[in-house]
């Protein structure tokens, strides 16, 4: 059994990295020129080489890759001459990047040729000082100098040769003199939280997410804890009426149920329940992000779109397994042993027909995400699911990226819990 | 008041079967599964059923529990039990009786036990839900049962799951279970056919033992003559469905009466007996399958005998004056099974001396054949463990000459298998040598010159997956042909035809399907397929085991048939050590990956013996009753091949280790005794001790073969 | 017994007969569920093979008033835009099964975007699947782990990463669906190839030094391929179902062709005026996703009983 668990916790991380590197290489590099998204069609090829040497987009894919996944501080600070350090920001609580001179939060910019340290105050205002004896030899002629300039970014100076840049601003592009030579935008990576900055919200991605995936598992949640009880159920009493009456109803109503697009049940629910009945709200307004918690009844409607869709499908394999145990030689033992009719379905049946479909279940928990994106987006549920929708239509990769990582660690997770359970419930591999 | 009734019960018979048809309600109608089965078991009595595949002998045993699936149903006749009729008992009175007063042992164990659950709990339901025992005494009562059926560790087994006992112990817990509240009749449907032989023997042992002890009447049901005759009191003969003989055990083996149970008598080897005058006399044709029985009398489209009112008129079952036998034939009085001929166009094989060619086409020198496993530790995941290995095959040595067969026996797991797989190249050999005409063969396959790869075919086990289900008997057959380019291939479909011809299967099966055919028509194929491109030697691992006994007769004679023909070399794998002796001349036994003893064929079988090869032979079951076989068994449970006792590997177990003053040598590597040239034993005893020791078998020779 | 009665049927067939073509069709009319199932899918392939020459009115023009109900002119109604939903309807249908529009031109290629994508993922699936399966080992062990990954995926959020990072396109959803169905058919095929190649006859073609391809291709493959060809008749089912939920997101085949998810997505808007619009394609996924899933269950319960 070790051997089994240590596998399928190796299997998971490589899974996981996998995913990543796939996930990255595909909205990297599928997608072209970013800076042509960002800057639109009719930005100068300047404007956007100077863009993407800040975004850090010259450096060599492999190097991206880590970057985001693991961050790039560590390459930064081994650079710089003072240390690096993170401050939260008090008014918008995101993540800053300073250097810590003496004891102070520090920041740089070339004025007019000259380098200043921008020094951090009480009130998140900063104060100008000259910082010309910051400036470091290096080879021939040259000085330079790393440091952080206001924008997140570790950024090489080179005295007297400032370059002319691009920046993006709320009112457009604007040209600005004196800017650095080399770019390195700080992030802490993936793995430690940090999931770069959204374009689309120019907020971090992390900030946004984390409302949004709370909403979803309640939501997915909720779903589970309605379907699997009610599914199981209908499942077990479909398999031992094999061939009667009632397994060809609950066979047909749930074949029926899974046949039809979540998009289609959502609508009709809204139109039966909202419009026609008038029980539950039709038109579902999600004002704030904690809007859930106050109006518990705003989930009903998602929740049964779920549970119309998942029901039908976890009820089946329920069934067919229900039916294979029940036709196997055990069972058979135990009719002839001169058991009980319900003994023996509950003793000896239930238990072994379980095992099939919890790691289905498991396997499953995706395609029940899948089915969050489209519920979401119908009922503009405040979710992963419509962030994502959301993101892959503007075009929003750290976004996109982020969240999508998020699901698969979801998806890939409850496998795992899947694979224990399944190990637990089977004594043969638990004793293997 | 009580005396009467008490006399009464014991007069009637526990179960009394009269004219029972069961019907299988099928698309389009239905088939009679079984049709008139009569016969009735007496208290303490062990009555046999015995026939080939398909004759109905399970659905026999089914009806009387009334389990016979939605679709079956008995459609005519009474099943009384102690004189009550169970026809169209349902519910919960049906319940009551299941698992109390009937219970049932059946074929393959592991799959009957619940995998999920401990064996304690699935034992002691059987007492708290009949008798509302409480889980303590059941409790105690399982154990006590355990501990009958000698069940080693009875209290710990109650807490272990059925995968984590051997196969012969799964069986014992099926058989403690049955017994548990003490049925008056207990059914046994192929208890044994899934175990080994020596397992076999030793749970044959307990049945006989309980039988005694319990007094209980036993249905038991078997397609093995050798096993009926060993358990049973009276033997009930089935074919297509109909009860065709009943008789008791001696009258039935010693005259039997309807013309298939003699025919079955004459296509099963019997051990003991010497080769030349055992030869085997399949019968012709197959068992009618349920919807294609003809009319008349069921057996006339293969009998000897067949005159026109068996065409017609079905034979009821009559008994025989003065004798206890019952038969359903027309003319058994008419028919002397002394006086027997073999039908003219049947060929003989093996009667023919063979040509003495002093030529070894395969030689084997210290093989050994390890595999890799993977332990279960921490350490063993991150393969900082100590590599451990299952040693299947350990310094295989022998010799095989050029069209010579050479038998390979031993029970599973004893690397039979592997050794044959190292030799013909899908498994690369770990150490030793190994020559094939002179070619080192130790490498895989893929290595090998394709010449060499033609010379060295195999014919397989099980008919249903020896051949592809997607092609056509003539395209595989043809496949090795044009694979080895052994012809210009407008010549193929002729070599085909003529192959199968040889198979004796004429043109029309060139374009059936694999399923179109019947099992032992596959193995045709299958050694038409295998001998298609001359190979010089033929490895066939257990050809016949899967097969009836009327085909597996027809089979053995073809592959001899074969080898006289093309003087084809061949290794016969079995674990069956009757046919290996008719078939081989030379035998090799092996146990746990070693060879044990090697030889002549007629050497082996008599003393002096191996220990190993003596418990063997005393295990195998012999088709007549009259046969003396001294009872020698193996102690505990086969080792794990992982850790193999060091020495001898039968040291755990060997019954004759006592012979020896210092039982301790056993734990070293035995030398090789040499009986004669090329008759050798793997065994610390010595010789003259060895040959002290009586033959297992002693049979009085009547020759039914004539 | 039934199969050796069966096997006796035909020994007395007349001697040399090729097994039939439509002996292996007949098994689909023995069972009534899946003869329930192939009328249903029939149904839908016939009605978009007559669109493809004929549809009642041209299904992208607004010809009649806006949300008529089904009268004797329109069938099954009008739309918000007063085009005709029979029409749509029918031509909804040419995308799904019929034909794939090529990037760029007006030309397109016969099968649909959801018959290509299956076959794609077939295609793929079972290359992988019976490497793994076969081979065993190191193959195995790196093919799974690589199909584990593609699986994490929840199905319609790899698509939306396909589509953000390809944009919109029948080929991009034929690839979405290729990727997607690949893993699953692996792994089919895959424990089908564990099973088959435990078989004796395997053995005999490894004793004949076949090479891995011809024992993966023509040994194993044809008896994988019934499981195959009813696990990719629910893939299309899935795939239809995902077209419509791409079609519904706004992001799925692109204009102008209608395809029954947008017409869901666009009549949503209007569904307190008119329901028929959304009701008419989602009937028509509905139906043929579970002819689909009858037409498979029923085909694999004959197979089965037709291989006992």
């Amino acid at each position: 059994m070790v051997r089994f668990l240590v596998r399928s916790v190796v299997s998971t991380i490589i899974t996981i990295l996998l995913v990543s590197i796939g996930l990255f290489v595909l909205i990297e590099v599928g997608s072209g020129d970013i800076s042509v998204k960002i800057l639109g069609v009719f930005s100068t090829p300047e404007q956007r080489a100077s863009y993407r040497a800040q975004l850090g987009l010259n450096a060599p894919t492999w190097q991206r890759y880590l970057d985001w996944l693991v961050g790039n501080d560590w390459r930064a600070k081994s650079r710089m001459t003072y240390p690096l350090i993170t401050l939260k920001n008090p008014k918008t609580k995101e993540v800053e990047w300073w250097a810590d001179v003496d004891g102070q939060a520090t920041r740089w910019k070339m004025d007019k040729g000259e380098l200043k340290r921008l020094v951090r105050k009480e009130d998140g205002f900063s104060k100008v000082m000259p910082a010309e004896s910051d400036w470091i030899k290096g080879e021939g002629t040259e000085e330079f100098f790393w440091g952080v300039d206001n924008r997140n970014n570790a950024v090489k100076f080179v005295k007297g040769s400032g370059e002319e840049v691009w920046v993006l601003t709320k009112a457009g592009l604007r040209k600005q003199g004196d800017g650095p030579r080399e770019y390195i935008p700080l992030r802490k990576g993936l793995i430690r939280g940090d999931a770069g900055l959204s374009w689309q919200y120019n907020r971090p991605v992390s900030m946004i997410l984390k409302p949004r995936v709370r909403n979803t598992l309640v939501l997915a949640g909720v779903a589970f804890v309605v379907v699997m009880p009610l599914a199981l159920f209908f499942g077990i009493l479909a398999g031992i009426n094999e061939g009667k009456l009632l397994d060809r109803i609950i066979s047909i109503t749930s074949l029926g149920a899974t046949s039809t697009p979540e998009f289609v049940t959502g609508i009709f629910l809204i139109l039966i329940f909202g419009i026609w009945l008038k029980v539950l709200p039709a038109v579902t307004m999600f004002t704030s992000s904690n809007a859930i918690f106050e109006n518990p009844m705003m989930l009903a409607l998602p929740v049964m779109t779920l549970t119309a869709v998942e029901l039908g499908y976890v009820a089946r394999m329920t069934r067919a397994s229900m039916v294979e145990v029940m036709d196997s030689a055990y069972i058979r033992t135990a009719i002839v042993k001169g058991m009980p009719y319900w003994r023996v379905v509950f003793r000896h049946a239930i238990r072994n027909a379980l095992m099939a479909p919890i790691t289905i279940i498991m396997l499953h928990v995706n395609w029940l995400i899948g089915g969050v994106v489209v519920v979401e987006v119908i009922f503009g549920y405040p979710g992963l699911g419509k962030f994502i929708f959301d993101s892959a239509i503007f075009g929003d990769f750290s976004a996109i990226e982020a969240a999508a990582m998020v699901t698969v660690l979801i998806a890939i997770i409850t496998r795992l819990i899947g694979d224990l359970a399944y190990t637990l419930l089977n004594p043969r591999v638990r004793y293997a | 008041m009580a005396e009467p009734t008490r006399r009464k019960s014991e007069d009637i018979p526990v179960l009394d079967i009269e004219n029972l048809a069961v019907a299988y309600k099928v698309r389009g109608g239905e088939v009679e599964a079984i049709q008139n089965v009569t016969l009735d078991i007496k208290k303490g009595e062990s009555h046999g059923i015995v026939g080939e595949s398909g004759c109905g002998k399970s659905t026999c045993a089914w009806s009387i529990i009334n389990f016979l699936g939605a679709n079956g149903y008995v459609k005519r006749g009474t099943i009384k039990f102690q004189g009550k009729n169970l026809v169209g008992k349902k519910g919960e009175e049906l319940r009551r009786l299941r698992g109390d007063q009937i219970a049932m042992v059946y074929q393959d164990p592991m799959q009957s036990l619940n995998h999920s659950m401990v064996l304690g709990e699935q034992l002691k339901e059987v007492l708290t839900v009949h008798q509302g025992m409480s889980n303590k005494a059941a409790e105690k009562d399982c154990i006590r049962m355990l501990e009958k059926v000698q069940m080693p560790d009875a209290a710990n087994v109650m807490r272990r799951f059925p995968h984590q006992i051997s196969g012969g112990q799964q069986q014992r817990v099926v058989i403690a279970m049955a017994l548990l509240n003490n049925p008056a009749l207990l059914l046994m449907d192929e208890p044994t056919t899934a175990l080994d032989v020596t397992v076999e023997a030793a749970v044959l042992d307990l049945i006989a033992d309980l039988r005694k002890e319990f007094n209980t009447a036993i249905m038991y049901i078997t397609h093995d003559l050798g096993v009926v005759a060993r358990v049973s009191t009276r033997v009930g003969v089935m074919y297509a469905g109909e009860m065709v003989e009943r008789a008791t055990v001696e009258e039935l083996f010693k005259s039997p009466q309807h013309p298939y149970t003699q025919g079955l008598m004459r296509c099963v080897p019997k051990l003991g007996t010497d080769r030349s005058s055992s030869i085997l006399y399949p019968i012709p044709g197959r068992v009618p399958p349920p919807g294609g029985r003809p009319a008349g009398c069921v057996f006339w489209p293969r009998c000897d005998y067949v005159r026109k009112r068996c065409r017609e008129e079905r034979p009821k079952l009559r008994s025989i004056a003065g004798t206890e036998t019952w038969v359903r034939c027309h003319f058994s009085e008419d028919i002397d099974m002394g006086s027997w001929e073999p039908p003219e166009d049947l060929v003989l094989p093996g009667t023919v001396q063979k040509k003495e060619v002093d030529e070894t086409i395969l030689e084997v020198k210290g093989l050994k054949k390890y595999y890799r496993v993977r332990g279960n530790s921490l350490k063993d995941v991150f393969g900082m463990g100590e590599k451990q290995y299952v040693k299947a095959v350990e310094h295989a040595s022998f010799k095989v000459p050029r069209g010579k067969t050479l038998g390979i026996v031993g029970e599973s797991g004893c690397g039979k298998s592997t050794l044959v797989k190292t030799i013909i190249g899908l498994e690369r050999a770990t150490d030793g040598e190994a020559r094939f005409l002179g070619f080192d063969i130790t490498n895989s396959i893929s290595a090998r010159d394709r010449k060499l790869i033609q010379e060295l075919q195999m014919v397989f086990q099980n008919p249903d997956s020896t051949m592809n289900p997607s092609y056509t008997v003539g395209q595989q057959i043809a496949r090795p042909l044009k694979r080895f380019n052994v012809m210009p291939k407008e010549k193929i479909t002729d070599e085909v035809l003529r192959l199968l011809r040889s198979m004796r299967l004429d043109e029309k099966y060139y374009d059936r399907l694999p399923r179109q055919l019947s099992g032992g028509e596959k193995q045709r194929v299958g050694i038409a397929r295998a001998l298609a491109s001359h190979p010089d030697l033929v490895l066939c691992d257990e050809p016949v085991s899967a097969l009836d006994v009327s085909v597996q007769a027809a089979i053995i004679n073809l592959l001899l048939e074969i080898q006289e023909e093309f003087g084809t070399t061949l290794i016969f794998i079995s674990h069956d050590l009757s046919v290996t002796r008719f078939f081989s001349e030379y035998v090799c036994v092996m146990y746990l990956g070693q060879i044990m003893e090697l030889g002549p064929a007629e050497e082996i079988y008599a003393p002096p013996y191996h220990p190993y090869t003596e418990a063997l032979l005393s295990a195998v079951p012999i088709p007549d009753p009259t046969a003396k076989q001294k009872r020698v068994r193996l102690q505990g449970v086969v080792p794990s091949a992982i850790a193999p006792p060091s020495g001898c590997r039968l040291n755990t177990r060997c019954p004759r280790r006592e012979m020896l003053p210092d039982p301790d040598i056993c734990l070293t590597d035995p030398p090789w005794r040499e009986v004669h040239p090329g008759h050798h034993i793997y065994c610390h005893i010595p010789l003259d001790e060895l040959r002290k020791i009586d033959p297992v078998v002693s049979i009085k020779e009547v020759n039914h073969a004539g | 017994m039934n199969a050796e009665a069966a096997a006796n049927e035909e020994n007395k067939s007349e001697k040399r007969t090729k097994p039939s073509l439509w002996k292996t069709i007949s098994i689909i009319f023995e069972s009534r569920v899946a003869t329930i199932g192939m009328v249903m899918v029939a149904f839908w392939v016939i009605v978009g093979c007559i669109s493809l020459v004929w549809t009642p009115y041209d299904p992208n023009s607004s010809d009649f008033i806006q949300n008529l109900s089904p009268n004797a002119t329109n069938w099954l109604g009008t739309d918000h835009m007063g085009r005709d939903l029979l029409s749509r309807l029918m031509q909804g249908t040419q995308v799904i099964l019929l034909k794939t529009r090529l990037p760029g031109g007006e030309h397109s290629i016969p099968g649909g975007v959801a018959i290509w994508g299956v076959l794609g993922s077939l295609f793929l699936g079972v290359i992988l699947g019976l490497n793994a399966g076969y081979r065993r080992g190191w193959t195995d062990q790196i093919i799974m782990q690589v199909l584990d990954a593609l699986i994490a995926f929840p199905q319609i959020v790899l698509y939306l990463v396909v589509i953000a990072a390809l944009g919109q396109g029948d080929m991009v959803v034929i690839l979405a669906i290729t990727i997607t169905g690949a893993p699953g058919v692996a792994r089919l095929a895959r424990s089908l190839a564990l099973d088959i190649q435990t078989r004796d006859y395997i053995r005999a073609a490894e004793t004949r030094a076949e090479s891995a391809w011809f024992i993966m291709f023509r040994e194993i493959l044809p008896n994988a391929r019934g499981p195959l060809l009813v696990d990719s008749m629910l893939r299309v089912g899935y795939a239809i179902f995902m077209i419509g939920t791409l079609g519904f997101l706004g992001i799925g085949l692109p204009p102008p062709d209608p395809d029954w998810g947008s017409m869901v997505n666009e009549a949503r808007k209007y569904i307190f005026v008119n329901q028929l619009p959304v009701i008419w394609p989602a009937l028509a996924i509905s139906t043929l996703v579970i002819g689909l899933n009858l037409f498979a269950d029923g085909l694999r319960e004959e197979l089965m009983r037709y291989q006992k």
